[in-house]
């Protein structure tokens, strides 16, 4: 192999330095050869370098870099660097570097705080337009679609809504049963001190209604589906395959974003009494074992406190979430750029805008019901 | 890493019997063929014949069933072959259909990431070797772009920037010129033939494209997807004679009789 250091070092009659290079200048041997002849430069400010390349028969890429690095250090050294007796193959291969091409500058971000803030607002207020605007496209489309409702792929929607929504089942269960638990042994350590351990029904079964379960349900929704609608628009755009639907002549909204609208929007509510049952069923578990409270009391106690209202003002948030969901997870999928990358940041944003959604809207809807006196 | 002189006699390339199946499905049986350093090879063949498979193959990709594949003597298909695999690859170079560059990273960052992590090479000469590289497939000035910013015949040399990053011995290129304009298909090929020439490199291009055959190749192989496996093999010139009625077919744009 090419190992050790490739050349040695004289004197010429005219007290010029001497670098006689012995071996092939290859990748093995350029980083001792950039050490060693870089220091020499270094050492050696404004004097007079020969490189003699007569007894090299090979310089690969390294090489030939190496040599051109060299001579931009001597350069900026104040160092005259004469190459000599280089042969013509390797000429040849060292001609590539002489000419500088023009290169792009990478421009680097020297705004100022303020004008990044600023920036950063404005692309936000677009992106919400831009937002606004497919939510209302595509409900003016999801208009015009359920008036003949026979046309509509219904098929689509089904398979959505087997994804989104019995296939999330299981994890829903364990997430909302746990909560349950845990809301229940929360509630009870508050509550035995003044003896109102029945009342643990009542706080679990009202703040699953009407608040968690809708919010648990969401964030799910969100994470699984939302996140899974933009990674596959997203493919189907890099892959140029939304383009050919439109080509085509369908309508992109109502192929591609109705379906997953209308899936989440059937699988949310159903989703979300479910979520109601494993958190209730997780409550009365625990006052079971360690508050002595029978399952019977505790449903009493249940069907007591809770009205059907509760019920259905859950419901209701339920919905709006689904349908933000579905809609930002295909409104980050249309917004993919080129590139796999692209797939990976708009993915990103499907949840992260979903979950900023769900929280803000919840915020809303609660401050409607307070007033309304739900 | 390497030195050529090591490996001056003897084949760079050698594959005996080797045949590869998806499955249930063989999709070439018993390939023989060997490629001499310095050697540009062509394999022939038309859609759906294997080539693409052949290439999966011989770069590492797909274990072949049976057979051996030798990249400089070294068996690199065996079961046991995962370290020569390494070794190998090192060595090798692949230029892919679709450039396969890294859209999160600028050509001078996807040129750099093999030298980075294969050689010790300090940081001050790196951004001479890629412009070097860059220079070498004509895109001198491109560092600070990203893939998509270039068109399809750019990608492609900037793939094939990447593919000779580590100054290969040998390299593999898959179908270089298919989806280029006839004129930067023949820069394409000046661009091969001129690696070829000044640093050795032997090459083993999959390819249909005629024009593309005729000029670069020093010796063609012929794979058929009915066959399933090598049907001719010879000097481009030689092979348009054939008197196999599928070689002469292919050489002389001819529909055969089954498609009819």
């Amino acid at each position: 192999m090419n190992g050790g250091l490739p050349f040695e070092t004289g004197r010429s009659p005219e007290g010029e330095i001497v670098v006689s290079f012995k071996r092939p200048l290859v990748f093995e041997n350029a980083a001792q050869a950039w050490r060693e002849l870089s220091a020499l430069v270094t050492q050696k400010e404004n004097a007079s370098l020969v490189f003699d390349l007569s007894e090299v028969s090979k310089v690969d890429s390294a090489g030939a870099a190496l040599l051109r690095s060299i001579q931009r250090l001597c350069d900026r050294k104040g160092v005259r660097l004469r190459i000599q007796s280089v042969q013509p193959s390797i000429k040849h291969f060292l001609s590539y570097l002489e000419h500088e091409s023009p290169k792009k500058e990478q421009v680097a971000p020297t705004d100022s705080f303020v004008s990044r803030v600023g920036a950063f607002l404005i692309e936000q207020s677009v992106e919400f337009s831009d937002f606004v605007k497919f939510c209302g496209s595509s409900l003016i489309t999801a208009g015009r679609s359920l008036r003949r409702p026979g046309m509509f792929r219904w098929n689509e929607s089904f398979y959505y809504f087997q994804l989104a929504g019995s296939d999330a089942m299981s994890i829903l269960f364990l997430i909302t049963f746990l909560l349950g638990m845990v809301m229940s042994f929360q509630a009870a350590i508050q509550l035995r001190q003044f003896g109102a351990n029945i009342y643990v029904a009542d706080l679990v079964s009202l703040t699953l209604t009407r608040e968690l379960s809708p919010v648990f349900t969401a964030v799910l929704l969100a994470g699984r589906s939302g996140s899974a609608f933009a990674a596959e628009i997203g493919t189907m755009k890099i892959g140029e395959e939304l383009d050919a639907l439109a080509v085509m002549g369908f309508n992109l909204t109502e192929l591609v974003t109705l379906p997953k609208v209308i899936a989440l929007m059937m699988a949310a509510p159903l989703l979300t009494m479910w979520a109601n049952f494993a958190g209730i069923m997780g409550a009365i578990v625990v006052s079971a074992v360690s508050l002595d409270l029978t399952p019977y009391s505790f449903m009493h106690e249940v069907y007591a406190g809770l009205t059907v209202g509760d019920i259905a003002g859950g419901m209701l948030k339920t919905e709006v979430f689904a349908i933000l969901i579905a809609l930002v997870g295909c409104f980050r999928g249309f917004q993919t750029g080129m590139g796999a990358d692209s797939v990976g940041r708009q993915t990103t944003s499907a949840v992260v805008s979903g979950l900023f959604l769900i929280i803000f809207s919840d915020a809303i809807l609660t401050v409607i019901y307070y007033s309304l006196g739900w | 890493m390497f030195s050529q002189d090591n490996f001056k006699s003897g084949h760079a390339l050698r594959v005996e019997n080797v045949s590869i199946s998806y499955g249930e499905r063989t999709v070439l049986k018993d390939i023989n063929f060997s490629v001499e350093h310095g050697q540009i090879v062509t394999i022939l063949g038309g859609s759906g014949s294997g080539k693409s498979t052949l290439l999966k193959g011989l770069i590492g990709l797909l274990k072949p069933e049976k057979g051996r594949i030798e990249l400089y003597g070294q068996d690199i298909s065996g079961t046991d072959a995962e370290q020569r695999l390494e070794w190998a690859r090192k060595r090798i170079g692949v230029l892919f259909q679709s450039g396969a560059l890294i859209g999160s990273l600028t050509l001078g960052e996807n040129i750099a990431l093999p030298i980075q992590e294969f050689s010790n090479v300090p940081e001050e000469i790196l951004p001479d070797i890629v412009r070097l590289k860059l220079e070498m497939v004509r895109l001198g000035g491109y560092e600070n772009y990203y893939p998509a910013e270039l068109s399809g015949g750019m990608k492609k040399r900037a793939g094939l920037a990447r593919a000779i990053a580590l100054d290969p011995q040998i390299l593999f290129c898959d179908e270089p010129t298919a989806g280029l304009d006839p004129v930067i298909s023949a820069e394409m090929d000046d661009l091969l033939l001129e690696l070829n020439h000044l640093l050795g490199i032997t090459m083993v291009v999959i390819t249909h494209d005629l024009p593309s055959v005729m000029t670069i190749s020093d010796w063609s192989i012929m794979i058929d997807g009915e066959a399933k496996g090598i049907i001719a093999t010879g000097p481009p010139a030689e092979m348009e004679n054939s008197s196999d009625q599928r070689v002469y077919d292919f050489f002389h744009r001819m529909i055969t009789q089954k498609l009819r």
